[in-house]
């Protein structure tokens, strides 16, 4: 250390070369975080892949229409002023310009793709063939056509019956028909009753504009407020749900979580550091790596991912639990005089520190190969978090108190505590034993205790998803994500002549039912090629007249009467060609919207979602029917979304045994000893261990965040039991001021994680609820199998 | 779908099959009325009719409509075979002119015309659940089924009974003018069915014997 002097006080240069140096820091990193975005998207919760295929999907949900989609329904009140509130609030909603398409059931909504379906029929309908035009195709569409009229379901088709005897309007509806479709009743969509849902009048509103903006969506969802209050029907209630819902929800809460949790982690904290340090000095010289650690935690991750993450912050808070730690064990082991103090600790202590350090962020890297991005960033933040407090308490805390905090407040009672604990918990060992013995058992036994699912990551609360579900299942097909057949192309034409190929071939399913139904945009917008192809088949006026004539001999229905028809083929023939553009400019807006993903470099892609016979999608025979059709996958996204989580559940249970492998290997390494090793271990099994059959015992369905809880009581538990290891083997003297602190720093850890313990995020009380009682495990079991020999003994 | 059944058309169709199915008809209207003056005061009403229906758990029958569109020159005919299941299964294959069916189970309906299938739900267009409701609730003696959508009226005996339905729902009445079905005991043999705009169709049922006997059942149709 040449920077000190030979009594070993800091030089005044070199303590004012430290102190710049972190205020730089401090300073580029404050001007670091004012640029960067704090994100509350929920997708960050769930896997990232590589894979092209599954990007799609990820894709689909982060930005297309399912991301702008909110589900509406209208309780109270009698199914009369249910559906004339619905009407109501529609027509509110529609004029408001916020929604790119509003559906509650009402036809009117359709009209103009209605209008787009029979003014371009001709060029729609997949039974335009030139063998339509001759005399037997005319009297067989006649004839099918004919076959409805004089039934309730003819009565729509009767007055088109002379512009379109050969019923193209009707095969192209035909082909268009909703395989699952809300309930109707006095024409507008309703609740189906069934399983408890009570009476409700539902919609579906899709948010103009990004699924990103949640401030769109955020005023979006005012608009629906703002419209039912002026609906004015005493009685009726408004539910709204959807990821737009949820989205803003989340970032609300969110916010609210964080700062609920700084500001009670900080309370707490402090009160607890002035009641051992009885010095508002060390209070706030305790509080610099913290406020360090968090610092570096936030720009590091600013920095690898572009922005910070709302629950990262939140997950923040248990940092400074951690951190303070460091500062304990340096404000209470470095004592001396003259400024030497820190001598003292840097000999003593700064090496247990140091492997500590090590061995924790062994245990969080094993967060940055989970495969979840907000998880990845949960790792980075507490990498960065703890090397920034450390190397703030190594080097600036030095310069600032060199000799620790003298101030003596609770340390005593707290040191005799601990003290009179440790006399007595290794007599307790075989107790810890049997029960770790027990969970053993209890954890063999039960059985799924892996069970939780891709929604346990979520933040949204289970009741909110339970309304989700029921006005999902009121609306749409249900299941989350359903089945889709991706096509994807280079432009628009080849990407639409290849969806026609899949659309074909998925027609064969569904004749032969392996699926119930799909849709397709081409039904809507065919190639240009298929449209060319329809219209050649058109014949010119002559042609026609004489093969009419044929077909409707001695029929019912007079060729006479078929002017129009003969009109709008010929029409057809030169009707120009419908346009992506074309159709983007009229009604057909939304439908291409919600089938079709533009890509800024021209690449188009196109989802068909396919409606299962029952409630799943048979993906394998629909990939079987899809093979040869270039560019084309099919995708059953709820159990894609489903498989990838317990894809990553396996994997990062292998993680994380590598992660406890690394801590067990470093401490090797360090105090190579097998001896050692084995009594630093024995604890850190137990707690985790313990913390297993506690979760089994509770039936807590676990999942990947348990995991990583685990896995850091195994990071933190090391600490402990290196303290231990230290007191016994490396010399340091286990006074009542250095248990005082070890119990101190275990208090704040257990507070910090307690704290996202009790938080409404679900994806931090999971790791909370594993942590905070661990890492009180870990130091019990620390002291119970650290064996008493060197304490000296110390009557009470 | 062959050529051959093309050749059936309505001008081509002896007139004494047409002339058979009025008389038929006449006579079940004219029946309960004059079974009812018989019988005097015992009064047939909904329930007993009900009670009577739901006897039968299924059947199958042959069919022959003649529909009646004011646009059309002449009548429009169809045959085919009608099949039930209690309590929820429905069906109507229709076998000529052309090939095509409805079969209908709970609150799926699966529609389909020549090589093509669709599937729907029932629910999502009222009106055709309203009446697949009616041919339903009849069948399988479900007087609540009836009259959540139509006012049900009985006349006849349990023997020769009329039973016409007239739909609540002014939606419903804007397309369904009334349903008149009428049948003798357990059987219904007709379905009368009068749209608002004044077309007319008009089913004529004949059971098919239970078991594997359908086929000579449809040779006695011939």
């Amino acid at each position: 250390m040449s920077s000190t002097s030979a009594l070993g006080a800091l030089t005044p240069r070199y303590r004012v070369a430290v102190l710049l140096l972190w205020l730089a820091a401090m300073a580029l990193a404050g001007w670091q975080i004012t640029r960067t975005s704090f994100t509350a998207d929920l997708s960050a919760f769930l896997p990232a892949t590589a894979d092209a295929q599954q990007q799609v999907l990820i894709d689909q949900i982060r930005s297309g229409v399912p991301a702008r989609t909110l589900f509406i329904g209208i309780e109270g009140g009698d199914a009369q002023a249910r559906s004339a509130a619905s009407r109501q609030l529609a027509a509110a909603l529609r004029s408001s310009g916020r929604f790119d398409q509003v559906s509650n059931g009402e036809n009117d909504a359709w009209a103009g793709v209605g209008r787009w379906m029979v003014e371009r029929r001709y060029l729609l309908s997949p039974a335009v063939t030139p063998e339509r035009f001759t005399a037997e195709g005319l009297r067989e569409g006649i004839d099918e056509t004919l076959s409805l009229l004089g039934t309730p379901a003819g009565t729509a088709l009767k007055p088109l019956l002379e512009q379109d005897p050969t019923g193209e309007v009707q095969r192209i509806a035909e082909s268009m028909i909703p395989v699952k479709s809300p309930r109707t009743d006095d024409g507008v969509w309703v609740s189906r009753e069934a399983g408890g849902t009570p009476p409700r009048a539902v919609m579906l509103a899709v948010i103009r504009g990004d699924g990103a903006d949640l401030d769109g969506q955020q005023a979006a969802i005012d608009t629906v407020r703002q419209g039912f209050s002026r609906v004015q029907t005493p009685g009726l209630t408004l539910l709204v749900s959807g990821a737009p819902v949820f989205s803003v929800d989340s970032r609300a809460q969110i916010k609210g979580e964080v700062e609920w949790l700084a500001l009670t982690g900080t309370l707490v904290m402090s009160a607890l550091l002035l009641a051992a340090f009885a010095s508002p000095v060390a209070l706030v010289v305790a509080m610099l790596p913290v406020a360090t650690g968090i610092l570096a935690g936030i720009v590091v991750v600013s920095l690898l991912f572009g922005n910070v993450h709302g629950i990262t912050l939140g997950f923040g808070s248990t940092l400074i639990g951690e951190a303070v730690d460091y500062a304990i064990y340096y404000l209470i082991q470095a004592r001396g005089q003259g400024g030497t103090g820190w001598r003292h600790w840097l000999r003593g202590n700064w090496p247990t520190v140091r492997l500590g350090l090590l061995t924790s962020l062994c245990g969080f890297a094993a967060l940055l190969f989970s495969g979840f991005p907000g998880l990845q960033q949960l790792g980075v933040f507490s990498l960065a978090g703890l090397v920034g407090a450390v190397l703030a308490t190594r080097f600036v805390l030095p310069v600032l108190m060199p000799d620790g905090a003298r101030g003596q407040g609770l340390r005593r009672p707290l040191g005799r505590a601990a003290r009179s604990a440790i006399a007595v918990l290794p007599r307790t060992r075989g107790l810890w034993v049997a029960l770790g013995l027990a969970s053993v058992v209890l954890v063999v036994q039960r059985d799924g205790l892996w069970r939780a699912e891709l929604s346990s990551l979520s933040p949204v609360s289970r009741e909110a998803l339970a309304l989700d579900a029921s006005l999902r299942a009121d609306i749409t097909s249900g299941g989350d994500g359903g089945a889709f057949v991706v096509v994807q192309g280079p432009d628009a034409e080849t990407t639409l002549q290849r969806a026609e190929a899949a659309a074909a071939r998925l027609e064969g399913l569904v004749n032969t039912q392996v699926i119930a139904g799909f849709d397709s945009i081409t039904r809507f917008l065919p190639s240009v090629q298929t449209q060319q192809q329809r219209q050649a088949a058109l014949p010119d006026t002559p042609a026609l007249q004489a093969a009419l004539a044929e077909a409707t001999a001695n029929g019912p229905l007079r060729a006479a009467r078929l002017t129009p028809f003969v009109e709008a083929v010929t029409q057809a023939r030169s009707l120009p060609l419908a346009t992506p553009d074309m159709a983007r400019a009229g009604a057909l807006a939304p439908l291409l919207d919600a089938l079709t993903l533009q890509h800024p470099d021209g690449h188009w892609t196109v989802l068909l979602p396919v409606q299962g016979v029952g409630d799943a999608v048979d993906i394998a025979q629909v990939r079987a029917a899809l093979q040869g059709v270039p560019q084309t996958q099919a995708l059953d996204i709820g159990g894609e979304l489903g498989r990838m989580y317990s894809r990553y559940l396996g994997e990062a249970r292998g993680q994380a045994a590598l992660g406890g492998l690394g801590v067990l290997l470093l401490m090797a390494v360090a105090l190579r000893n097998g001896r050692r090793v084995l009594a630093v271990s024995q604890p850190l099994l137990l707690a985790v261990l313990l913390c297993l059959g506690g979760l089994a015992l509770c039936q807590v369905p676990m999942g990947i965040l348990h995991l990583v809880g685990l896995l850091l009581v195994v990071a933190v538990g090391s600490n402990y039991a290196l303290f231990f290891d230290m007191l016994q083997h490396g010399g340091g003297t286990a006074d009542d001021d250095t248990l005082a602190s070890l119990l101190l720093a275990n208090v704040t850890t257990v507070i910090g994680f307690g704290l996202i313990a009790v938080s409404d995020i679900r994806a931090l009380s999971a790791i909370g609820s594993v942590v905070a009682p661990g890492a009180l495990l870990a130091l019990v079991l620390a002291a119970a199998f650290a064996s008493p020999a060197r304490t000296p003994p110390k009557p009470l | 779908m062959t050529t051959g059944t093309k050749t059936q058309r309505p001008d081509r169709l002896q007139g004494g099959r047409r002339a058979c199915l009025a008389a038929a008809v006449s006579l079940l209207a004219l029946g309960p009325a004059a079974a009812l003056a018989q019988s005097g005061a015992t009064a047939f009403d909904l329930g007993a009719l009900m009670a009577v229906l739901a006897q039968r758990k299924s059947g199958e029958a042959r069919f022959t409509e003649e529909r009646t569109v004011s646009t059309l020159d002449y009548p429009l005919r169809a045959s085919g075979r009608l099949t039930f299941q209690a309590p929820d299964r429905f069906a109507r294959f229709t076998e000529e002119p052309t090939t095509e069916s409805m079969e209908v189970q709970g609150n799926q309906v699966l529609l389909k015309r020549g090589k093509r299938t669709r599937q729907m739900t029932l629910d999502a267009v009222p009106e055709v659940a309203a009446l697949a409701e009616a041919m339903r609730g009849t069948l399988s003696g479900d007087a609540g089924a009836l009259q959540r959508h139509f006012r049900a009226q009985v006349s006849g005996t349990a023997a020769r009974w009329v039973l016409r339905l007239t739909p609540l729902d002014s939606r419903l009445a804007r397309t369904v003018q009334q349903l008149e079905i009428a049948g003798l005991g357990a059987d219904v043999r007709s379905l009368d069915l009068r749209l608002a705009g004044g077309d007319r169709s008009l089913m004529l049922v004949e059971p098919v014997a239970e078991g594997p006997a359908s086929t000579p059942a449809t040779a006695a149709l011939k």
